[in-house]
């Protein structure tokens, strides 16, 4: 699919496009060599998405007397995946099981989510179960073949399957991480009986990891997203190849890499959750080029927010997602309200805290902020589309932290008074509190849901927030980002360019990713170097060689190795970097990776190795240098805004991002940009650095 | 005098979430038993001051309602003489407020200023204390002395000094050593990590108004389930439900209850249970205590914090000797069986007074084997993991199949990782087709799970429950279907009973089949949809005949014949006796025995 002309490309002097499509909006931004970024919003398309892209794409370039066929890069975020999974859109799909294990799928790990809730409801299977079929064969945990494989079970399987008008097919054998030779032989004779209209995934090419559940799970996500990706990427490539744009076309995955366009048709399920991830590779992007070592990123959008930690430029990743959980404060303890996705994810942990959250009491008279949300539509009481329960924007506008007149440049106007109203009446008369008071105490609710979503990224893996920078985005993050730092007795926040659009501007930050994982279960003492260094070397000419194939030129490739280990007897894994490593460097560096996340070690303990990891990259280079200053503006204003019981109703000046060139201003103080507020409040300073990023310094800690 | 602002309380109250949650966390990810990191049998609290409970991981119900008992036992004993850097350990059910001896307490105080302002607490069940069978649980254990390891009330670390002599006076007495100091010490890693954000949290407010604000919660809670009890009609509510018994030839085990709702606040009695047995299901007063905690939970359908104050609006009585108030050396291994029949008696009465909230009874809890011997090179290995379950239908909508019980939310084992480190070759794991009670809304279907031994021989200790006295229906809807446990099935399969009384051998080969119980259905069979009986039989979970027989929907070619299944229906809504009992379809679809089939004892 990739336009792929004379020459490999150079990364250095590349024109780069990243889309980061959402529900709402799609954001277009674009970079040349010369480091300037280029910002376009304009409205999703959702009868076919590719077509607001183009129209948006062909808009930007023209503004900015941009060649179409300067763009060498693509990169693409998308949540088309995950919505045809929400909106139960995927593909018919079949599921092909060892003989008495097709309900694997519909016991998912049978624990539920909530307790003392006798009305739960278990999310639907993606296969139903007259769709799941199995077949005679049985491998052991070795590798070894208990039962040959029945080809004919095979084939009288794959007829059911055709005449169920079957779209896709996930096939997830027994032990076959193991050894996929049934797997293999599978997928062949179903490919021979269904032909090539039907999208066939086989575990052993997406997972092939040990636990049934989660890999049958992550196979049959796949399968089901995998017609529906296959349509709407076919139709962006060929709207782009039309436009002349782009010889790499890549899409972001939730793990922060890329993926070409032609592999991620494949391999759907490791892009679920690209929008998110490109905010927090952005944010990496920050890190590295301030030097920060511990970074936690907090993007808070309308009806979300979303916590990671950076670590020395790195997003902490995971294994471990739902798709569909909805609100997950800690994935890895609440599972089952979604599918399992056992693949590499950036650890963004999400609480129902937004724009539009609801304000309510509960029985017992405690205040409380969200998860139910007003959304866009009808939207808070302020936008005057027929909200009528307070919201948290609410709250913020009648603070003084939001402009009362107007947001988003004019676009969206406001009704404060209709807000103030609101939360007279539902909250402050509740409470018997003045209104300010009331949406204070509704901002400080929602902080300390968000608190918990940080701590879970953080405090709940041995990491201390007071050490940590904030990096703050999304439309509403830097509203609330001082209180959230402070809350946690965080130093510093810092405040990106274009926050409200972050996320797209992480697309053109990512590196050109291919990581390759290959279960390599063992004792470490039982493991001698050659071979594990035999092994690793063979990952990484895999790993270089998908990457050369889509015109990156070996030279400019980078590898990386990593080992997950635990000891003998757990069950969880930790990663640990396997630079040129003996067997005994990777359990010296797994006791001490213990020891920082668990908070004990056992060194006499026998340690053993699970999976090798492999990470090829084309690094993406820093183009953007630091800004130039624009005239300093003296647009000024003031308004009054409320900061708690210890400060009161405050004379609060109002500023634009320009006006802290150079100095640094003493809060309260709200800095009002075209997509984002943002408020540094009494006792901290605001200043600029050298880019451009809007710096709090949250003074002394309590 | 502090006075309470409900945004700081709701503030205290997330952060207290965030602590239990995190001890929860530590804990699963350096676990190494898979009771622990795969079935989650374990729980964590913050308590206050005086040891009441302010917040819970989410975890393990039967274990949560238990925390108070333990905390007022440790206080009695050691109030006054707890020194920072204390780590307590116990499992005592008799006199150190234990449940059953493989469940480890490992408690923290957290001091300011030399004043114990809190507790971190965790219960880990651990995969082996010795006794007289492995894992814990032989239901034939006649007295504690018999089931293992009894710690009472120690300090596993002493002011910071760990006592190693306790450690390894553990590990000689239990046959996993590595996997239960392993967990052991997963606890005392999550009582530190939860004790530094316990701190942090008290210094922000100070320790006066930190007490000032628990209070409060504790009040919240009490407020919330107050309103939710008030707005239920008064009344006393009886119901009676029954474990099948003990062995071979069993005698049903009574549990009688009688919920009484007066006001806004409950009482749940216990009088005309069954007299304690000479066997491993006792469960004494801290279980009964949190079976009852769980069961208005479930029963009110509202969301209540997890802490201690909502207790107060409930109390719980129970004679002196029955089985769920045993007196010591009762043993007490297997007492989650009873827990379960517990919730099942409360739920029970509980539909008297919200029949449209109660479900049929499940499928009657987990059922637990235990397959353990020796490998070739003389190591020890136990195949355990709980096996659950099935949701009986409700008003709403059809039960659920392949879902935890509500009492013990716990987890399965991959079955690939069982097979990677045990001998074993698990040899099905699928639902039961036409199984679980017909209803308008039907019960969930059983499951079914199959072990074949690879080892050269062994020994299978079982827990289960629920072949003669079903699962209730409820509104009409019928019982669930038998449980069954099956050597070797096929015409030579060799039967045992739901609980056998001691270990049966294995050897090489052999395949052990455990069918569990179907829940029960809700609403009249001859009400349901067609559609829905259309459904499940494309689905497979039940078969045209079933269908004909017990729903009167006749399909044909995967298609209703809405005037046959009228006839059909108004037939049988006539018929005296049913043309085939569903019990009959189930029994010969699977080849299970028939009640009839079975000697009569």
């Amino acid at each position: 699919m990739t336009n792929q002309s004379a020459g490999s490309i150079d990364p250095a002097h590349a024109f780069r496009v990243g889309i980061d499509i959402g529900g709402t909006f799609t954001d277009i931004v674009a970079s040349g060599p010369d480091g300037r970024v280029y910002v376009r919003k304009v409205s999703s398309t959702p009868s076919d998405y590719s077509q607001g892209i183009c129209d948006g794409l062909l808009a930007l370039l023209a503004e900015e007397a941009i060649r179409p066929e300067q763009i060498d890069i693509v990169v693409h975020a998308t949540t088309v995946a995950t919505n045809a999974v929400l909106e139960g859109k995927g593909a018919r799909t079949g599921l092909i099981t060892t003989r008495g294990f097709r309900d694997v799928l519909e016991f998912r790990r049978v624990r539920v989510p909530e307790l003392y809730n006798l009305d739960y409801v278990k999310p639907r299977p993606l296969v139903a179960r007259q769709h799941r079929l199995e077949i005679d064969e049985r491998m052991g945990p070795k590798g070894e073949i208990w039962v040959p494989l029945d080809e004919d079970s095979v084939r009288i399987a794959a007829r059911r399957l055709k005449v169920e008008g079957i779209e896709a097919v996930a096939v997830c054998l027994l032990h076959s991480y193991a050894n996929p030779v049934h797997e293999k032989r599978v997928g062949e004779l179903l490919r021979e009986e269904l032909g090539e209209g039907v999208f066939i995934t086989c575990s052993h090419e997406i997972l092939p990891e040990i636990r049934e559940y989660e890999r049958t799970s992550t196979t049959v996500v796949n399968a089901h997203l995998g017609p529906v990706m296959q349509v709407y990427l076919g139709r962006l490539v060929d709207r782009l190849a039309s436009l002349g744009v782009g010889r790499s076309l890549h899409v972001m995955t939730s793990g922060g890499g890329q993926m070409s366009f032609r592999r991620a048709a494949t391999r759907p399920a490791a892009l679920v959750e690209s929008g998110p991830a490109a905010g927090v590779i952005a944010a990496a992007k920050i890190a590295r080029r301030l030097e920060l070592a511990e970074v936690i990123t907090l993007d808070m959008g309308g009806t979300t927010a979303k916590a990671a930690t950076v670590e020395h430029g790195s997003p902490t990743r995971t294994s471990e997602f739902e798709i569909g959980a909805g609100i997950s404060l800690s994935s890895k303890l609440v599972k089952g309200a979604g599918y399992a996705i056992k693949l590499p994810f950036i650890d963004v942990s999400e609480i129902g805290a937004g724009g539009g959250s609801l304000l309510w009491f509960d029985k017992g008279g405690l205040m409380k902020a969200g998860p139910q949300s007003a959304a866009s539509e009808p939207g808070p009481v302020c936008y005057g589309r027929g909200g009528t329960q307070a919201t948290l924007t609410d709250c913020f506008l009648t603070l003084g932290y939001l402009n009362p007149n107007s947001l988003v440049g004019g676009r969206l106007t406001l009704q404060a008074q209709a807000a103030r109203d609101a939360v007279a009446e539902q909250l402050a008369t509740r409470l018997g509190t003045s209104p300010e008071q009331a949406a204070f105490g509704g901002l400080t609710v929602a902080v300390a849901n968000m608190v918990r979503a940080v701590k879970s990224v953080s405090t709940y893996r041995g990491r201390d927030p007071r050490t940590h920078a904030l990096i703050a985005f999304g439309g509403n993050g830097p509203l609330v980002a001082a209180a959230i730092a402070r809350e946690l007795a965080m130093p510093r926040v810092l405040v990106p360019r274009n926050p409200g659009v972050l996320s797209a501007c992480g697309l053109l930050d990512a590196d050109h990713e291919q990581e390759l994982v290959r279960s390599f279960p063992g004792l470490i003492t039982d493991l001698d170097p050659e071979t594990l260094e035999r092994e690793f070397t063979g990952m990484e000419q895999q790993a270089r060689a998908s990457l050369t194939e889509e015109g990156f030129a070996s030279a400019d490739i980078l590898v990386t190795r990593h080992a997950d280990l635990r000891y003998a007897g757990q069950a969880y894994e930790l990663t640990v970097r396997a630079v040129r490593a003996s067997p005994a460097d990777l359990a010296q560096a797994f006791h001490h990776e213990h020891l920082a996340t668990n908070g004990h070690m056992a060194p006499d303990e026998a340690v053993e190795l699970v999976s090798l990891r492999v990470t090829a990259s084309v690094p993406t280079p820093d183009q953007s240098g630091p800004g130039e200053w624009g005239p300093v503006r003296t647009t000024e204003t003031k308004r009054m805004a409320y900061f708690g019981p210890d400060f009161g109703l405050l004379e609060t000046r109002i500023v634009q991002r320009q006006d802290l060139a150079g100095q640094s201003l003493a809060g309260p103080l709200i800095i009002e940009e075209y997509d984002s507020t943002c408020v540094a409040p009494p006792g901290t300073t605001a200043s600029l650095d050298a880019w451009r990023n809007i710096v709090i310094d949250m003074g002394q800690p309590e | 005098m502090t006075a309470i602002d409900p945004v700081t309380l709701e503030v205290i109250q997330n952060a207290l979430s965030s602590i239990a949650d995190e001890l929860a966390l530590v804990i699963m990810r350096s676990a190494y038993s898979n009771i622990v990191r795969d079935s989650m049998d374990y729980s964590t609290a913050v308590c206050d001051h005086e040891g009441r409970t302010i917040a819970q991981g989410l975890t393990t119900p039967v274990h949560l309602g238990s925390f108070p008992d333990a905390m007022q036992a440790l206080i009695a004993r050691y109030g006054g003489a707890m020194s920072p850097g204390d780590v307590f350990l116990f499992n005592d059910p008799y006199g150190a407020g234990g449940m059953h001896l493989p469940d480890f307490y490992i408690v923290k105080p957290v001091f300011v200023n030399g004043v114990v302002e809190g507790y971190v607490a965790t219960l880990a069940h651990q995969c082996d204390v010795g006794g007289i069978a492995p894992g814990g649980m032989a239901v034939y254990a006649a007295e504690i002395y018999q089931e293992g390891l009894r710690i009472p009330i120690l300090k596993l670390v002493d002011a910071g000094v760990p006592n190693a002599a306790i450690l390894e006076l553990i590990g000689r007495n239990t046959r996993q050593p590595v996997q239960v100091q392993g967990d052991i010490r997963a606890q005392i890693a999550a009582c530190t990590s939860g004790e530094r954000g316990f701190l942090a949290l008290i210094a922000r407010y100070g320790a006066a108004a930190f007490r000032v604000y628990t209070a409060a919660l504790h009040d919240h809670a009490e407020r919330l389930i107050r309103a939710e009890i008030s707005a239920l009609p008064d009344g006393d509510y009886e119901f009676e439900d029954f474990l099948d018994g003990l062995g071979e030839n069993p005698t049903p085990i009574r549990f009688k209850t009688t919920v009484s709702i007066k006001g806004d606040h409950i009482h749940i009695d216990w009088t005309g249970t069954s007299p304690q047995v000479k066997a491993a299901i006792n469960g004494p007063m801290p279980t009964t205590r949190a079976m009852a905690y769980l069961g208005v939970r479930c029963a009110i359908g509202a969301a209540i914090p997890n802490c201690e104050g909502y207790m107060r609006a409930i109390t719980v009585s129970a004679p002196l000797g029955s089985i769920v108030n045993p007196i010591e050396p009762a043993a007490c291994g297997a007492r989650g069986v009873i827990c379960f029949r517990m919730y099942d008696a409360i739920l029970g009465a509980f539909a008297q007074v919200v029949p449209h909230r109660i479900p049929g009874a499940n499928e009657g809890g987990s059922s637990a084997p235990h397959i353990a011997g020796r490998t070739k090179d003389n190591k020890p290995f136990i195949i355990s993991g709980g096996l659950m379950g099935c949701w009986g239908g409700s008003f709403a909508r059809d039960g659920q199949e392949g879902i935890s019980n509500p009492a013990a939310n716990l987890g399965n084992a991959p079955i690939e990782l069982m097979e990677q480190r045990l001998p074993v070759r698990i040899t099905c794991y699928e639902f039961v087709p036409n199984s679980g009670g017909p209803g308008q809304h039907r019960g969930g279907a059983a499951l079914r799970r199959g072990y074949r031994l690879l080892a050269d021989d062994g020994v299978l200790i079982m827990r289960s429950d629920r072949r003669d006295v079903l699962p209730y229906g409820l509104s009409g809807g019928m019982p669930g279907t038998p449980s069954w446990n099956l050597i070797n099935p096929g015409p030579e399969q060799k039967v045992l009973p739901v609980c056998p009384m001691q270990s049966t051998g294995m050897v090489a080969g052999d395949e052990f089949v455990h069918v569990q119980a179907g829940a029960g259905g809700f609403g009249d069979p001859l009400e349901r949809d067609p559609e829905r009986v259309l459904a499940d039989v494309i689905a497979e979970l039940q078969s045209v005949d079933y269908a004909a027989d017990v729903y009167g929907v006749v399909i044909v070619d995967r298609r209703i014949d809405s005037a046959a299944t009228k006839r059909r229906r108004d037939a049988l809504r006539h018929a005296k006796g049913r043309p085939r009992s569903y019990l009959d379809h189930y029994a010969i679809t699977n080849s299970l025995p028939r009640p009839s089939d079975r000697p009569n004892p």
